[in-house]
């Protein structure tokens, strides 16, 4: 465990625990959507973020354990392709329903016009 | 109506007008337009209520807010099932003058362009500052992405003859919708008419929240530039 904390540590720690605290009370709230299951990933994402910024090294013994050592920078930079193909394809994928969306908006919006007369 | 007029229907857009909707219309009917068009683009003030007061308007209305663009298309499409010749947008809030509608029809209806573009920046007299620099950015980014430069490519104000508006296919629903225009002339090489217009501005038109804002301006290019590469 450092003895002295950098500041993106303290800001991973106060976004972590925040996350941890909304997602506990949006469960013991019940909040639709919130499920076990939802709140066990949370745990395992921001907890896992707390540990991280608690023990660094773990970060190396886990890389040393899977065998990628050698390869840390390749896998980190295959992860953001992945997040930025991920991103890519679900803007694309608003952008589509947004033109449905108008275009159901349209053709209903054209159902009262044969009702009109000039 | 002079059998000219008749062949003429103007789309108005509006949402959240309610201050000024009705005399926008009376307006335009005041110049012997009656073939009106008017998508309420899902106003949650009384805009519908205003509307269903008038006389000869067709009124449309998206059942939510889908954007400028959406409800001129919506009124451009109804327009279009209606049998229009000559198709005039222009917006809402009063800022146009519709004494300028002849002028914009004027070389449509005499076959000599497909589209007139109405242009604030030939005199820009009256414009604010922050609006001329703000058009000009658009006009710079709209001939650098769709390769057509025209002097106000965010002007609502526009005619479009039948055969333009049969060919015209845009995919913006926002503000993004007047520069897709732009690129679809160049795309089908439409003859097109740049014809200066006289804009009003208030401050009515001028403190409206979803009226073309920096932030809205950037958004519409951000847009702009998302729908060349998605």
């Amino acid at each position: 465990m450092p003895t002295t904390f950098h500041l993106y540590q303290i800001i991973v720690l106060a976004v972590s625990f925040f996350m941890l605290y909304q997602g506990t009370t949006n469960f013991f709230k019940g909040k639709s959507g919130q499920t076990l299951f939802k709140l066990l990933v949370r745990y395992a994402v921001w907890g896992g973020m707390i540990v991280v910024t608690f023990f660094p090294n773990i970060t190396f013994l886990i890389a040393k354990s899977v065998g990628i050592i050698d390869n840390i920078n390749a896998v980190i930079l295959t992860g953001f392709l992945l997040i930025f193909l991920m991103i890519f394809k679900l803007l694309s994928a608003i952008e589509r329903l947004e033109q449905n969306i108008s275009e159901l908006t349209r053709k209903e919006a054209l159902k009262d016009l044969p009702k009109n007369n000039l | 109506m002079s059998d000219k007029n008749s062949r003429i229907f103007i789309v108005v857009p509006a949402y959240n007008e309610e201050a000024v909707i009705e005399s926008v219309i009376r307006e335009i009917q005041s110049y012997h337009y009656s073939n009106l068009i008017v998508v309420d683009d899902g106003s949650t003030d009384r805009t519908a209520e205003r509307l269903s007061s008038l006389d000869r308007v067709i009124t449309l209305r998206h059942r939510i807010n889908r954007g400028k663009g959406a409800a001129t298309k919506t009124g451009i499409e109804a327009a279009k099932l209606l049998g229009a010749d000559v198709i005039v947008t222009l917006d809402g809030d009063g800022q146009h003058d519709p004494a300028d509608i002849a002028k914009l029809t004027l070389p449509i209806l005499q076959k000599r362009a497909d589209v007139a573009l109405g242009t604030r920046l030939i005199n820009p007299a009256g414009m604010p500052w922050h609006k001329i620099i703000h058009n000009k950015l658009g006009n710079l980014l709209t001939w650098y992405l769709f390769g057509l430069w025209v002097t106000d490519s965010q002007s609502g104000f526009r005619a479009y003859s039948r055969q333009a508006v049969e060919k015209i296919n845009t995919r913006g629903d926002r503000y993004e919708y007047e520069s897709e225009v732009i690129r679809e002339i160049y795309i089908y090489k439409l003859t097109f008419k740049e014809i200066p217009i006289r804009v009003r501005y208030t401050d009515y038109s001028m403190n409206k929240a979803q009226k073309q804002s920096f932030c809205n301006g950037v958004r519409t290019a951000g847009k702009m530039l998302w729908k060349l590469i998605a």
